[in-house]
């Protein structure tokens, strides 16, 4: 028994990569569709702020992230702007990542698309200036001198979206997704806490542990956690799209993971037994 | 199809499994790869930087606007490239003197404010909900007991000016089992972030995978193994 522990301890690891390539493909390419996404209750605090506004209150979005993030947070992007977009709000978005431009615009363009919005006055892209902190400052002092033209070149402040919209304070939700830093916690410390607009987030799994402390104290007002999130959010919306096809995938990668776990740490035991410690 | 979403697709899929290829061993496509990812988001930000800030914030209103209050920070940014000259360097400490003067002045009070304030008003909670003269003990109360209970043992855990025997003993050991559960769930994040990932990336390769596509994964994915077995052979017959 000892013997076989040993051997399958020190399994070539390129073995255990083929496992967990068994355990993403066979769920992509045959979905078990595992029951019910249960709804956490802080993906819902962002998804009942924005069911709370009303047609043509503002949201501000913040695509903070690049193409390494995209399977959980271009997701969350798309359900956002879903929902925002089927409440009729106005919606301006940006991004402090200057490798994410090109994919928030396109997450941007592609949802507006569906819900035939007319940019400029439906919804405007500002694009990405350098700078983070600064330009949060900037925002929330005026808005239009921060960006004078928008991502496409359009003057702001010929733009009908932004009537009424000088600075940060003018909005009514601000949405950051986030997959490090300047992220949530930026927005908060020079956005939200300066210029007072409710703020809620979204974010890799990577980083979700370290904010829950802003969530349990309400320096956030929700927060959807990577792809699972994602997927509790297109469960809300009832449009059920990439982030739950991922939950099959993730389910059964985690299962795979605990069981290894598990039967190494019963194989290390085995080989353990006997053994005195010096 | 678009022939550019063609070849993107035939790019994606290719620097996909170039990447991926580094879980058999290290090798030139994931190098090719791993260069040509740095070298690409590299010029993208330079890009970027130039066309939409430097451009349209500083030399148009410059010298096409005539805005001389721009020389100034003009000015901040040259200094610092005398850094290339160790024996002229010094005036690049007045561009970092401002920096950090700013820096800090901004950050500090804000970091004060946010992260210490608020997560210490956050912590003093109450434990038991009082409604009128009904007290009555929920959920929420053992929640904030807990996260209570949590920041006091782990600060204890960190407090080194007393030895920790006794009761100290016993409480930063509390303050484990709060720093252990933290790193697990931490990990535990980690782990569906990673997996996410790599479902993200088989998702793509799946789609590449079609008849649509001309089965941009297969073929390259037959060309990467053919061409491993290529250099296997050859390196065999070279070594014998």
């Amino acid at each position: 028994m000892r013997k076989i522990a040993n051997i399958l301890l020190n399994l070539d690891r390129r073995i255990i990569f083929l496992l967990i390539a068994a355990a993403v493909l066979v769920p992509l390419l045959r979905p078990f569709n595992l029951p019910g996404i249960s709804i956490s209750q802080p993906v819902k605090g962002v998804y009942d702020k924005i069911e709370s506004l009303a047609p043509g209150d503002v949201l501000f979005i913040s695509m903070d992230f690049d193409p390494t993030a995209k399977p959980e947070l271009y997701p969350m992007g798309i359900s956002i702007l879903r929902h925002a977009f089927s409440k009729d709000l106005r919606v301006i978005c940006m991004t402090l990542w200057a490798p994410g431009v090109g994919m928030a615009e396109e997450v941007m363009s592609k949802v507006a698309r569906e819900y035939h919005k007319e940019y400029g006055k439906d919804y405007a892209f500002l694009g990405w200036m350098p700078g983070q902190l600064t330009v949060i400052i900037g925002l929330g002092q005026d808005l239009k001198k921060t960006f004078p033209k928008d991502f496409y070149g359009n003057k702001t402040d010929r733009l009908q979206i932004f009537e009424n919209i000088n600075s940060l304070r003018d909005i009514d939700y601000m949405v950051d997704l986030a997959a490090g830093d300047p992220g949530i916690e930026t927005w908060y410390l020079y956005g939200k806490e300066k210029y007072g607009f409710e703020l809620g987030g979204g974010c890799t799994a990577v980083i979700a542990p370290g904010l829950y402390p802003f969530l349990q104290t309400g320096q956030i007002n929700g927060l959807i956690g990577g792809m699972r999130g994602a997927a509790e959010y297109e469960t809300l919306l009832n449009r059920k799209d990439k982030a739950t096809v991922g939950m099959d995938v993730l389910s059964t990668t985690h299962f795979l993971i605990i069981g290894l776990v598990i039967l190494s740490n019963i194989f290390y035991l085995i080989t353990r037994k006997g053994k005195t410690v010096r | 199809m678009d022939l550019s979403i063609l070849l993107g697709a035939w790019v994606a899929a290719g620097l996909t499994l170039f990447i991926f290829s580094f879980l058999y061993k290290d090798n030139f496509f994931f190098k090719l790869g791993e260069h040509l990812y740095i070298g690409v988001s590299v010029g993208y930000s330079i890009t970027l930087l130039i066309f939409k800030f430097m451009r349209p914030k500083w030399f148009t209103p410059l010298f096409g606007e005539h805005q001389w209050i721009l020389l100034i920070p003009t000015l901040l940014g040259i200094l610092i490239l005398t850094r290339f000259i160790p024996r002229l360097s010094w005036p690049s400490r007045l561009t970092f003197a401002f920096i950090f003067g700013f820096g800090a002045g901004l950050t500090i009070p804000r970091s004060i404010s946010g992260y210490i304030l608020q997560q210490i008003q956050g912590t003093v909670i109450p434990m038991i909900t009082k409604e009128g003269t009904q007290i009555s003990y929920t959920f929420r109360d053992f929640s904030n007991l807990l996260v209570f209970i949590g920041v006091l043992t782990v600060l204890i855990y960190f407090f080194f000016s007393v030895e920790h025997k006794g009761a100290i003993n016993i409480l930063s050991r509390i303050g484990i089992l709060f720093l252990m559960i933290s790193f697990g769930a931490s990990f535990g994040y980690t782990a569906m972030a990673r997996m996410s990932l790599l479902f993200g990336r088989c998702y793509d390769l799946t789609l590449f995978s079609s008849k649509r596509y001309y089965y941009a994964t297969p073929i390259l994915l037959c060309l990467i193994i053919l061409c491993f077995l290529i250099h296997h052979v050859l390196s065999k017959k070279h070594s014998v």
